[in-house]
């Protein structure tokens, strides 16, 4: 064969912080030449494993920046970003990439499936780039599908999918290598507000089992999923602030919901009636 | 993960049908006309080979050059000395004659026919077998006597009295300013094809087969003396002994005396074929260099029209070299591709020729591979500017692209 079997550092395969997410006098500026845009001012920010978070704040205020960040995209100008323990700061590109493979899912607002590509082969790249035999690739995307509510659709583009059934099967490729942190920026941005309840209420669902997620959004109806919101104003952290999530409410308002759902039922299954 | 590259990069060509064939054009006319010109620069060696084959490999033609300036009669050979050759060299040589020919008019009352007789010793067949259909080939008696006894071609004896059935039958032709009766005791048929022919055309004579002695009786001078060596006797090694002897008995200098084989005029067409192979190889690299820019041109839209899907695979963990390996791959296949459809059209274009002219073509599985490799690397080449392009786009920019 033409190349070796991938070798990647102990440090990204093992899990090894309680605080998955760490920014520490984080600052990121935008040199465009002429100008130097500040991007984000001086962050401190904590994020434990576990949490569901939402990041808020107006269109500029530097939710995408924090995420770009974040999501190992882009790298802190000052400042560290310690990622379950590892500093990002100066790790070499091919390292970032094993570390956006293993340890990052990542939801868009505009779902960012490639095109004239089955669901289950989108689902499938992460493991790809992971180095899953194809075997076990499938097996475990028409898993991760089966979980989505979409298990008899593998085999369909996005194009044949509506928009909230493609951001389940983005949430789906997210899940993938089972990544200890899912970044979701506007996940519900282009959806119609019964798939962006049905979105969150998988987030949700998925916090519940123990998974990190971080979302951004500037609705205050879609922060109400989660337990915990930060806002931003004009690059600066400006409030952190707990949240109790709405299904947590209902049920301790008791027995009087107003939306004819049931919670114990996976609300996914209910979508499927919209496809 | 090659597979992973292969199925992806066969799925990228195949959704853009129209436009990958109009790439890969290039490349299949590239190689189609490799495959084309080779096989047809093949063939006509086999081909070439065979009709000097015809004429007889182990054939050659000894003479006292005529660029001597004193050129004198005893520079003619006789027959006694054809004789005297035929016997000091008999475990060498396995037929001789005078190369002597009759190029006359044959008459069967009203109808006349050119004819191009070749004289020849009853043993002509050992070395040069006919294939007698008719009768008999000429005998050691005709050769002894000097019977006036002919041997036709089937297409000259039709033409001559309708039938190629004529053993027995007579004409008149003049032999040495005599014109005399001959019979027909043999009628030949020879399978040559049509390029064989082309090559060895006699215009419009037909052809036959006379006693050498009829021709060129006891004390006619011929300038040369033909030849033809045994069967495992190597001409190239056989020629300076017969060049020493000749030079000996006709008091002339090794220099002077000249041979002419099949074997060096083979070499001479040889050169000249590989000289046009050579000049058509030419030409053909230009085309794949051209197709090779086309292949590049569609690599550089393909990579800015899917800057979003690199842009999603590096957010999904994609290194550097695994989107450049993608795209390599993509161009090398796409190019691979155009190798293959190139060498089929190749084929095919030297098959039908081949079905046409009635000729036995040759694809050298050498020349196909090597098309094909070569069309891969052409692929390689020229995807490894698009593909760095590619391997190195910022993936947040790249995903911002519309
Ligand atoms: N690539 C960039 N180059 C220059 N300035 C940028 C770039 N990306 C973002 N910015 C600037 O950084 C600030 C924060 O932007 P962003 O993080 O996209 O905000 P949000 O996602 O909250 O709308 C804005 O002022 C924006 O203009
Ligand atoms: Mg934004």
């Amino acid at each position: 064969m033409w190349k070796k079997k991938e070798v990647i550092p102990d440090y990204i395969t093992q899990n090894v912080s309680e605080d998955l997410i760490k920014l520490v006098d984080m600052v990121k500026i935008y040199d465009t030449g002429s100008i130097k845009v500040l991007g984000l001012k001086r962050v401190n920010l904590t994020i434990k494993r576990g949490e569901f978070v939402a990041i808020m704040g107006q269109s500029g205020s530097g939710k995408s920046t924090l995420m770009n960040i974040l999501g190992c995209l882009d790298r802190p100008t000052m400042g560290h970003y310690f990622l379950d323990g590892i500093d990002t700061a100066d790790l070499p590109s091919d390292d970032l990439s094993a570390i956006r493979n293993r340890k990052i899912g990542f939801v868009f607002q505009s779902f960012n499936l490639i095109s004239r590509t089955s669901a289950l082969k989108n689902v499938e790249l992460p493991m790809t780039y992971a180095h899953i035999s194809k075997k076990a690739r499938e097996k475990r995307a028409l898993e991760l599908l089966e979980r989505v509510g979409l298990g008899t659709r593998y085999e369909h583009m996005p194009n044949e999918l509506s928009g909230g059934q493609r951001q389940r099967v983005a949430i789906a490729r997210a899940l993938a290598n089972e990544p200890p942190l899912i970044l979701a920026d506007e996940p519900t941005g282009n959806l119609d507000s019964a798939s962006s309840v049905e979105i969150m209420e998988l987030f949700s669902k998925l916090h519940n089992e123990g998974a990190t997620v971080v979302l951004v959004t500037h609705e205050e109806d879609i922060a109400a999923f989660t337990n915990r919101i930060i806002r931003f104003r004009d690059g600066s952290l400006v409030s952190d602030t707990p949240n109790i999530p709405v299904s947590k409410r209902e049920k301790e308002e008791s027995e009087e919901p107003e939306e004819p759902e049931e919670p114990e039922e996976p609300e996914y299954q209910s979508g499927d009636a919209l496809c | 993960m090659l597979r992973e590259n292969m199925s992806m990069a066969l799925h990228a060509i195949k959704s853009n049908k129209m436009r990958s064939f109009l790439t890969m054009l290039g490349i299949i006319i590239g190689i189609g006309a490799v495959i084309a010109i080779v096989s047809v620069g093949d063939s006509m060696r086999n081909v070439f080979t065979d009709a000097y084959k015809d004429v007889g490999i182990n054939r050659a033609l000894i003479l006292v050059s005529w660029e001597v300036t004193d050129f004198r009669s005893s520079d003619y050979f006789d027959r006694d000395e054809m004789e005297r050759v035929k016997e000091v060299f008999h475990d060498k040589i396995a037929y001789i004659d005078t190369n002597s020919s009759v190029d006359t008019e044959a008459v069967n009352r009203l109808k006349k026919v050119k004819f191009d007789f070749q004289g020849v010793d009853y043993n002509y067949t050992d070395v040069q077998p006919q294939n007698i259909i008719y009768g008999r080939f000429i005998n050691e008696a005709d050769v002894k006597k000097a019977a006036n006894h002919v041997v036709l071609e089937d297409k000259g004896a039709v033409q001559l009295f309708g039938t190629a059935d004529c053993v027995g039958r007579t004409f008149r032709m003049t032999v040495n300013k005599n014109t005399q009766e001959f019979t027909v005791v043999g009628v030949y048929h020879k399978d040559l094809s049509p390029l064989a022919a082309m090559l060895l055309n006699n215009g419009q004579k037909q052809a036959g087969f006379i006693p050498d002695t009829v021709v060129s009786p006891k004390g006619n001078m011929s300038q040369v003396l033909n030849f033809y060596v045994r069967d495992g006797v190597n001409m190239k090694e056989f020629q300076p002994e017969i060049v020493k002897y000749i030079a000996k008995t006709k008091g002339r200098k090794e220099s002077d005396i000249r041979v002419m084989s099949v074997v060096d005029q083979m070499g001479n067409v040889d050169s000249k074929l590989s000289a046009m192979s050579a000049a058509v190889g030419g030409i053909a690299a230009i085309s794949l260099l051209v197709g090779g820019i086309g292949i590049m041109n569609i690599m550089m839209v393909s990579v800015t029209e899917r800057t979003r899907e690199i842009g999603i695979r590096k957010a999904l963990g994609a290194r550097t070299r695994d989107i450049m390996i993608q795209f390599l791959t993509e161009s090398a296949l796409m190019s691979a591709c155009g190798g293959v459809i190139g060498i089929i059209l190749g084929v095919a274009i030297v098959m039908i020729g081949g079905a046409v002219l009635k000729t036995t073509v040759i694809v050298r599985p050498s020349v196909v591979v090597m098309a094909v490799g070569f069309s891969g690397l052409v692929g390689i080449f020229f995807g490894i500017y698009p593909a760095s392009k590619a391997a190195k786009a910022d993936p947040i920019e790249a995903l911002r692209y519309e």
